[in-house]
């Protein structure tokens, strides 16, 4: 394992909560998990990450793992055409959403991973986006593996999280869910500004 | 020294909004584990009502165009 500084490791850690909260509901374990969790300490004015943790704690507390996986399904797998789409390419473009699939299959190609045969999802849902960035992250913190990061997160990501988040956020049938999307803006919005800095 | 300049300010930045330090997250991401197996083995306990499930999604999935 290359060196990895402890905000990359943190990084990692978050992007690996997204992917489990966008992949599926959570179990009784991870929202317990989640609810008893630490606060996350902001300097400054910088509290919208910090805020957004402290609602979802809340919002884990105070629901339970059925309504939390049925309002997964109802929000994100729908019929023909869910409630919102978790799939990034949707938000990426108008069409040729196929085109950003090639791309980005090619790209994951070259980064050695491949989608697992026993999933059934394409490989721009965003639970594996999240999981994507997770492993870039765990590859170390050499100027090189944050510039594959950034590229990846630039292409991918950064023009879908916001009308993804959004949505969730304005569907009449979300309660924990708008908390989840809430944290997720509120943790791409600080990967969208620091990826920026590089 | 230009790019290390710039990796600590993203760091500084990282560090100033909570997301540097993973104290908070660390032992939540451990119970991240996929739970594929747990909500498939489920299905069967659900009654009569339609419910979509792990089945059933795959079926939606192979109608998306």
């Amino acid at each position: 394992m290359m060196e990895l500084a402890p905000e990359d490791a943190a990084r990692a850690d978050f992007y690996a909560l997204l992917a489990r909260l966008w992949h599926s509901g959570p179990d009784a374990a991870l929202l317990g998990a989640i609810a008893g969790a630490n606060e996350i300490v902001a300097e400054g004015g910088q509290a919208g990450l910090a805020e957004a943790w402290r609602e979802l704690k809340a919002a884990a507390a105070a629901t339970s793992a059925e309504s939390a996986r049925a309002e997964y399904e109802q929000l994100l797998v729908g019929a023909g055409k869910a409630a919102v789409t978790p799939y990034a390419s949707h938000y990426l473009v108008e069409t040729g959403r196929e085109r950003v699939l090639v791309a980005l299959r090619d790209d994951l190609t070259e980064l050695g991973l491949k989608r697992d045969q026993a999933s059934f999802e394409p490989e721009d849902h965003f639970a594996a986006l999240c999981e994507v960035m997770r492993h870039l992250i765990a590859a170390g913190s050499s100027d090189a593996a944050l510039q594959r990061q950034k590229k990846f997160f630039t292409r991918y990501m950064h023009h879908a999280y916001n009308p993804l988040t959004d949505q969730v956020m304005a569907s009449t049938k979300t309660s924990f869910y708008g908390y989840v999307a809430r944290f997720t803006k509120a943790f791409c919005d600080t990967e969208a500004a620091s990826l920026d800095m590089l | 020294m230009e790019n290390s300049s710039k990796k600590s300010g993203r760091r500084n930045f990282l560090i100033a909004v909570g997301a540097g330090s993973g104290a908070a997250i660390a032992a939540v991401a451990a119970k991240t584990v996929p739970q594929k197996e747990a909500s498939a083995a489920k299905k069967d306990e659900q009654g009569s009502g339609y419910q979509l499930s792990e089945h059933v999604r795959k079926y939606y999935r192979t109608t998306l165009v």
